[in-house]
C-alpha cells in the first residue's frame, strides 16, 4: 500500500533538479571532506605525539651537545644517526637532583653491505638492569626475560615477524617481540636489544660481517631520564646542563609541544579557509534554498489548502536540507578518507613527523562529529528559507505564485 | 452550514487600497450546490480563499458547521480544512514530481487518518476516466487531463465542501460537462457541498443557488 510521507515528497523535490541538489550536496561535501581530512590529520599527530611519548618513556633524554638536532630528527622524523658520549654521564645525570630514573641507550646504525638485512637501520642497545622504557613493555607482554641475543622490533619492520631473524654485521638475531606501534619512526623503525647482545655482535662483525663495527665500549648515544613528580622536567633539564658540561637536556615534552606548536599554526590555516569555506558554503545553500522557496510558492500555498501546517511545510524544507547535508557529509568523508588513505604515504613523508592513523574510535567519533557539522551546514542555512516558507499566507503564496 | 457574515478584505496595490470583498454575507446549507458568477476581479476568488480559511478577513466572521474559522489556532485551521474542505483551481494545481496516483493522495500525507487510501485513489483516478495514465507525471498529460487530476485529489479526504474557482476554465465542452456531470454526482451520492465560483452563467445555470458577485458585493440571483 502506498503511504504518501513529507520525507517522499522532499525526496522527490530533490530529484526535481538533480544539479541544484549536486551543488548543494557538493558545497557541504566540500566541507565535511576538507574538515574531515584536517581533523584526521590533527589528531592522528596528536595521538602519534602522545602514544610516542608513553613510548618513550622518558622525561629528557640528554645527548652530546652537538648532536642536538641529530637527536631531535632522530626522534621526530626517525632519520637514523650515531652520537656518542662519555659513559660515565649517565652515572652523572643520575646523581643529578630531581632525577628519578637513568639510563643509557647505544646506537648503531646497520651498514648497506649485505652483511645487514636493511641498511640504515638504527639497533639501540639498552641495559637491562637500569632501563625502565623497554624492560615494563617487556613484562607485559613477554611474560619472560629477554635474552641477551634477543632483540625487539618496531611496528614499521612489517618484513619481520616474531620468531624469525634480523640479520645485523653477519649475526641473526632472533626476533622476541614487536612493539605497538608508535607513530614516531625512532621506535617504529629500530631494533631493540641490550647492550651485551649488541657488544657481541660488534665484537663477531670482526668475522662475520664485511664491515668491522667499532663500538667503544666506554660510550653511549643518550641517557634517558625520569624525573621525580614534584619537579618539573624543564627544571631538572636545567640541573643536568649545569652541572654535566657538553651534554643538551632534551625535554620530550618541549619537542612535543613545538612540533604540535609548529604543526598546528600550519593546520590551523588550512582549517581557517575550511571555516571560510564553511560560512560560504551555508550562505550558498541559504541562497539556493530561498531560491527553492520563491519558486515554490503556490506549491506551498497548495499544500497548506490541502491542510498541511506550518510546521509540515517547515519540515518539508528542512527534510530536504537535512537529506542533502547528510548526502554531501558522506560523499565528503568518503572523499576525504579517500584521500588520507591514498596519500598517507606522502602525508607522513612531507609532514615528516610522527604519525598515527587514529583507532576505530577515534574515527567514528571523527565522523560522528563532521557528519554533524554536515548536518548543520545544511540545516541552519536552509533554517531562514524555511521559516519564511511556513509563515506565508496560503491564499498570498498562491496569488504570488501565479 | 457555511455562513459568512459580513466578510470584508481590502488590498493594498501600490499606494492604492483595494476592497475584494465588501460586507458580504452568505448562507450555504450542507448538499447545495452553488455557483458565484462575475467578472475577473470582482473578488469571486478572494470569497472563496475567505470561507476556506485561506486568508483572513479585516472584519466579518467565516462560521462552518459551528466553528468560526478565526477563532482556532493555524494549526487547528489546517486540520479542519484538511478534515471539511477542499479546494479546486483553475489553473494547473499538480506537483510536478509527483505522479497521478501520488497527486491525488496528496491531501492525505496530513491527514491524521490511518484509513488506506490507495484504493480509494485508484477508485477516484478510474472516476475521472485517467486510468491508464496512473503512473504518469503532470508533464506527461494534457492540461485537461491534469485538471481531472485535481479533480480526483478534491475528493480523497472525503471533505464535506468543494470550493472550485473556474474549475472548467479552458477546458473543451466536452470535458467540461463530463466534470460538472461529476460534481453533480457527488453532491447527490455523497451530498458533498459545492460552492463554484465562474464565469460561465451556463454553470451557473445548472446550480441550486446562484450569486452574482461585482465591485466586492455579492447579490442573490
Amino acid at each position: 500500500m502506498i503511504k504518501i510521507t513529507l520525507f517522499h515528497i522532499a525526496n522527490q523535490n530533490i530529484r526535481r533538479k538533480i544539479f541544484r541538489s549536486l551543488a548543494i550536496a557538493v558545497s557541504v561535501a566540500v566541507v565535511a571532506g576538507t574538515l574531515f581530512s584536517i581533523t584526521t590529520i590533527m589528531d592522528s599527530v596528536e595521538t602519534s605525539l602522545r602514544r610516542g611519548t608513553e613510548r618513550l618513556g622518558a622525561d629528557i633524554m640528554v645527548v652530546p651537545a652537538n648532536a642536538e638536532m641529530k637527536a631531535k630528527t632522530a626522534l621526530l622524523a626517525g632519520d637514523p644517526s650515531t652520537f656518542y658520549m662519555d659513559k660515565r654521564i649517565e652515572d652523572k645525570v643520575r646523581q643529578t637532583e630531581g632525577v628519578k630514573k637513568a639510563a643509557s641507550q647505544l646506537f648503531l646504525q646497520s651498514s648497506e653491505y649485505e652483511c645487514c638485512d636493511v641498511a640504515d637501520m638504527l639497533l639501540i642497545g639498552f641495559d637491562p638492569n637500569n632501563d625502565f622504557t623497554i624492560i615494563p613493555w617487556l613484562t607485559k607482554r613477554l611474560n619472560r626475560p629477554l635474552e641477551d641475543n634477543e632483540a625487539i622490533m618496531g611496528r614499521a619492520l612489517t618484513a619481520y615477524a616474531v620468531g624469525s631473524n634480523v640479520r645485523f654485521y653477519g649475526t641473526d638475531i632472533p626476533i622476541a617481540g614487536m612493539l605497538e606501534e608508535t607513530g614516531m619512526k625512532f621506535i617504529d623503525n629500530s631494533v631493540f636489544m641490550p647492550f651485551k647482545g649488541l657488544r657481541k655482535i660488534a665484537e663477531d662483525s670482526a668475522t662475520r660481517g664485511k664491515e668491522t663495527v667499532d663500538i667503544p665500549l666506554d660510550k653511549v648515544s643518550t641517557v634517558l631520564v625520569q624525573v621525580n613528580p614534584e619537579i618539573t622536567a624543564a627544571r631538572v633539564a636545567i640541573f643536568i646542563e649545569h652541572e654535566i658540561e657538553g651534554v643538551k637536556a632534551i625535554v620530550s615534552e618541549q619537542v612535543i609541544a613545538s612540533v604540535r606548536k609548529q604543526l598546528f599554526i600550519l593546520l590551523r590555516s588550512i582549517l581557517s579557509i575550511s571555516i571560510v569555506l564553511w560560512i560560504m558554503a551555508m550562505l550558498l545553500i541559504g541562497v539556493v534554498f530561498s531560491m527553492i522557496v520563491n519558486e515554490r510558492q503556490r506549491e506551498i500555498g497548495l499544500l497548506r489548502a490541502m491542510g498541511a501546517k506550518k510546521g509540515n511545510i517547515f519540515k518539508l524544507v528542512m527534510t530536504e536540507a537535512s537529506v542533502l547535508s547528510l548526502a554531501g557529509g558522506i560523499i565528503g568523508i568518503s572523499a576525504g578518507g579517500l584521500f588520507l588513505y591514498i596519500f598517507k604515504g606522502f602525508i607522513r613523508s612531507s609532514l615528516d613527523i610522527p604519525y598515527l592513523w587514529p583507532s576505530a574510535a577515534q574515527f567514528s567519533l571523527l565522523i560522528s562529529f563532521c557528519l554533524f557539522l554536515s548536518f548543520i551546514t545544511g540545516t541552519l542555512a536552509a533554517l531562514y528559507p524555511a521559516i519564511r516558507s511556513m509563515r506565508m499566507e496560503p491564499y498570498e503564496a498562491i496569488r504570488r505564485g501565479e | 452550514m457555511i455562513e459568512v457574515k459580513n466578510i470584508s478584505k481590502t488590498y493594498k496595490a501600490g499606494s492604492e487600497l483595494i476592497k475584494a470583498v465588501d460586507g458580504v454575507d452568505l448562507k450555504i446549507d450542507q448538499g447545495e450546490f452553488t455557483s458565484i458568477v462575475g467578472h475577473s476581479g470582482s473578488g469571486k476568488t478572494t470569497l472563496l480563499s475567505l470561507i476556506g480559511g485561506l486568508t483572513k478577513p479585516d472584519s466579518g466572521t467565516v462560521v462552518i458547521d459551528g466553528t468560526d474559522l478565526w477563532s482556532i489556532s493555524d494549526d487547528d485551521l489546517s486540520e479542519f480544512r484538511n478534515l471539511k474542505i477542499n479546494f479546486i483551481y483553475q489553473f494547473a494545481s499538480l506537483i510536478p514530481t509527483l505522479n497521478v496516483l501520488e497527486n491525488v493522495m496528496l491531501p492525505t500525507a496530513f491527514s491524521k487518518s490511518d484509513e488506506p487510501f490507495e484504493d480509494y485513489a485508484r477508485e477516484l483516478i478510474e472516476m475521472v476516466k485517467l486510468t491508464d495514465k496512473v503512473n504518469s507525471f503532470p508533464s506527461q498529460l494534457s492540461g485537461g487531463q491534469q485538471r481531472r487530476v485535481a479533480i480526483a485529489r478534491a475528493f480523497i479526504n472525503r471533505p464535506e465542501i468543494i470550493l472550485a474557482d473556474e474549475p472548467t476554465g479552458d477546458l473543451d465542452e466536452e470535458t467540461e460537462s463530463e466534470i460538472l456531470g461529476l460534481f453533480h454526482n457527488m453532491n447527490e451520492n455523497q451530498k458533498i457541498t459545492f460552492l463554484i465560483v465562474t464565469h460561465s452563467t451556463d454553470i451557473a445555470r445548472g446550480c441550486n443557488k446562484r450569486y452574482r458577485m461585482s465591485q466586492g458585493v455579492l447579490k442573490s440571483e
